[in-house]
């Protein structure tokens, strides 16, 4: 089954990848450390029909969750036909008030979405999160397959794959769609972000400038880029890929330093085109997951292709009788925490623990969701050159130009740790090339 | 009906000279069914040009950017208000009423605020209005808390500042609005100016069948024609009337001052 030459180039790919600089920085004790992202060479494969199931079911997500955001930051209706409680949409840390009434450039609030989903035993996929505010990844199996090819070019001699080196293309599609003159920027934090090495290599591939918050200028309700020569350039679209808390210290956090002054009053004006756009948060929570499916009956007319895993939310008294009786079958997330953090498995915990769980439960129902753990399929990796079976998701990324694009590979993450379910990059996995079959 | 003449200015003094400002004031008050504004003068130092604007609460705002060195700055607004024309505003805020309804920034309640809005509930006639719930919080916050300045700050919350039981406008508006949402009455931060005061002055809407209903629970009264609205929002931070960030070093000294007069 793994007769592939490209497995001989595991340690060269690797390389590579270190040369080429592809790191994951994280924060650990308060100090950044990097650390490589590790590359397996055994591909995740994909068939041609299942991708298209996948990728009608990705569309109609993102399609519904455009609207929702639509929806939220002025009329409401979801809100007002009691599909969604009030209170989820107002106490959810994502809702952004400064959004209200404000329409981003055509109407598109998340340009580009990391969709997670994992495959069950049972061989259906389930959506396990949308990730709809500055999603990463997809420069990880851009670059991979790129030196895979150039490692290995016989592995590609004979089967049938889609590229996936046109993500680059599909980006600026999206950019230049909702450009409204001027320069395209993408905006970084700088160096010392989990995600740098994206930036950069995104920038490169589209031809977008590569800025940071000290290069752009807002002067009279207009973006500027400050040339070399300190001349004042246009910019129609920032691909921004900082937090919208830290973007303007003028509306939103005012400590941030990284951030651009008054960037988000040229927003407002529509004079320039923010990706994604500020305020997706709310869309991303972790409980309005729960009401996906909902939005998707709701605004589109239509059933659901894709499932979300079975989840319950404690805020209905059937569910948290629910999750109460099943508590060590299940699995809870805190809807505020990200990264894989704040998710705890019911059966982990002592006695005295689960205990005090429930006590906060019961306290505060709103800020928890519970889960059917699923029977991932568990896929192989390379250890020790022999396979071993691991936990791995899909981030799929949908762009959003005048329509849905599904981008045809994706990032796959694995555990490291054989009994571990969580996949995050924050928590030390790995990642392997995501292949889509074009037969 | 009364006329007030109405004078804001905030002057910024710096040490040494600064690069770069960047500034958003919501000092100018608008028009509503309580209030007419006419007149608005502004003037601004260093005399470049800034915007026009209107943020999610629908309060105006003027905002924009010094990018040469300068020693002063100062932001300077007049004008007159009708005032005393109606007692209850107009509601015309359904789409984000949510963010009156539910704890936010500096009114989140604890547990000291929490048992105090059960201590008035066990005391209050049952069966009132919001309107005379809001009331009887009003007049029971005035008898329970004491106005005292520099004991809190910009940041302080609602409950930090009820544990003191002291603390200026800005807190008893902060602990009213706590109340009233803890009863599940939406309520609102306004920011405005007092005829007689030389500083802005904070207090609560709530809102009731008949409109937005203004409490002072400072002065212990329901707004009169000596009120003028500035800008509303959830709590302080969201009606802040002046913002900016400076870059360049050095001291500043800060000067505020607000009149209203009866013409």
């Amino acid at each position: 089954m793994y007769d592939l030459d490209l497995l001989e180039h595991t340690d060269a790919v690797n390389e590579l990848l270190a040369r080429y600089g592809v790191k994951f920085g994280i924060y650990k004790n308060k100090t950044f450390k990097e650390q490589l992202f590790p590359f397996d060479a055994i591909p995740r494969v994909i068939g041609k029909k299942e991708f298209e199931y996948l990728e009608r079911g990705l569309k109609q997500r993102v399609l519904a969750l455009n609207l929702f955001l639509k929806d939220i930051y002025s009329d409401k209706k979801i809100v007002k036909d009691k599909v969604i409680p009030e209170e989820f949409i107002f106490i959810s840390s994502g809702y952004l008030a400064e959004c209200e009434g404000v329409m981003p450039v055509k109407g598109i609030y998340s340009h580009i979405s990391g969709i997670d989903l994992v495959q069950g035993k049972d061989k259906n996929w389930y959506i396990l999160e949308d990730n709809l505010r500055v999603p990463s990844g997809a420069s990880y199996p851009m670059i991979a397959r790129e030196l895979c090819r150039r490692s290995s070019p016989m592995t590609f001699e004979n089967v049938h794959l889609e590229d996936n080196r046109n993500y680059a293309q599909l980006l600026r599609k999206t950019m230049d769609y909702v450009n409204v003159g001027g320069h395209t920027v993408i905006l970084t934090p700088g160096r010392y972000n989990a995600a740098y090495f994206e930036h950069s290599y995104l920038a490169e591939k589209t031809g977008a400038h590569l800025v940071n918050g000290s290069e752009l200028q807002v002067k009279d309700d207009i973006l500027y880029y400050v040339n070399s020569n300190g001349g004042l350039e246009r910019v129609g679209a920032v691909y921004r890929r900082i937090s919208d808390e830290y973007l303007d210290p003028m509306n939103f956090n005012p400590e941030s330093l990284i951030g651009i002054p008054h960037i988000y009053d040229v927003f407002r004006k529509g004079n320039v085109a923010i990706i994604n756009a500020p305020g997706n948060g709310v869309a991303d929570d972790k409980g309005i997951y729960y009401f996906v499916p909902k939005m998707i009956k709701y605004y589109l007319g239509e059933e659901p292709v894709l499932q979300n895993a079975p989840t319950y939310l404690p805020f209905y008294r059937e569910d948290m009788e629910y999750v109460l009786e099943h508590f060590d079958d299940l699995v809870l997330k805190d809807v505020a925490e990200a990264g894989g953090y704040g998710v705890v498995f019911g059966n982990s915990l002592s006695d005295e623990e689960k205990k005090r769980f429930i006590e906060c439960l019961k306290n505060e129902p709103r800020r928890f969701i519970a889960q059917e753990v699923i029977d991932f399929l568990d896929i192989d990796i390379l250890e020790d050159n022999s396979a071993v079976p691991r936990k791995a998701d899909l981030r799929a990324f949908v762009l959003m130009a005048d329509e849905p694009m599904v981008w045809k590979s994706g990032l796959t993450r694995f555990s490291r740790n054989p009994d571990s379910f969580i996949v995050n990059s924050s928590q030390g996995g790995g990642f392997k090339d995501t292949w889509v079959l074009s037969q | 009906m009364t006329r007030l003449g109405f004078d804001y200015c905030m002057k910024i003094t710096y040490e040494m000279e600064v690069g770069q400002c960047h500034y958003t004031m919501k000092c100018i008050p608008q028009s509503t069914r309580c209030q007419r504004v006419e007149n608005i003068k502004i003037e601004a130092v260093p005399a470049n040009k800034w915007q026009k604007g209107k943020d999610s609460f629908g309060n105006l705002t003027a905002y924009g950017s010094v990018d040469f060195p300068h020693s002063v700055f100062l932001f300077h607004v007049t004008g007159t208000v009708e005032t005393g024309i109606r007692k209850f505003d107009e509601y015309k805020e359904e789409s984000i009423i949510g963010n009156y309804k539910y704890p936010h920034g500096l009114v989140v309640p604890g547990e000291g605020l929490r048992a105090y809005h059960a201590a008035l509930k066990e005391m209050m006639p049952s069966g009132g209005t919001a309107y005379e719930k809001g009331i009887y919080f009003m007049h029971r916050l005035h008898q329970d808390f004491t106005y005292e300045k520099n004991v809190t700050y910009i940041n302080t919350t609602a409950e930090e500042t009820w544990a003191e039981r002291k603390g200026v406008c800005q807190d008893y508006a902060h602990i009213l609005i706590a109340l009233c949402r803890l009863e599940n009455i939406p309520a609102r931060y306004v920011a405005g100016m007092l005829e007689g005061e030389g500083l802005s002055h904070a207090w609560v809407e709530i809102l009731t069948p008949d409109g937005w209903c203004a409490l002072d629970a400072t002065n212990d009264v329901e707004v009169t024609d000596s009120h003028i609205k500035i800008n509303v929002g959830r709590d302080a931070a969201d009606c802040m009337i002046n913002r900016g960030i400076i870059i360049g070093g050095g001291g500043q000294t800060q000067e505020i001052s607000v009149s209203v007069s009866r013409l």
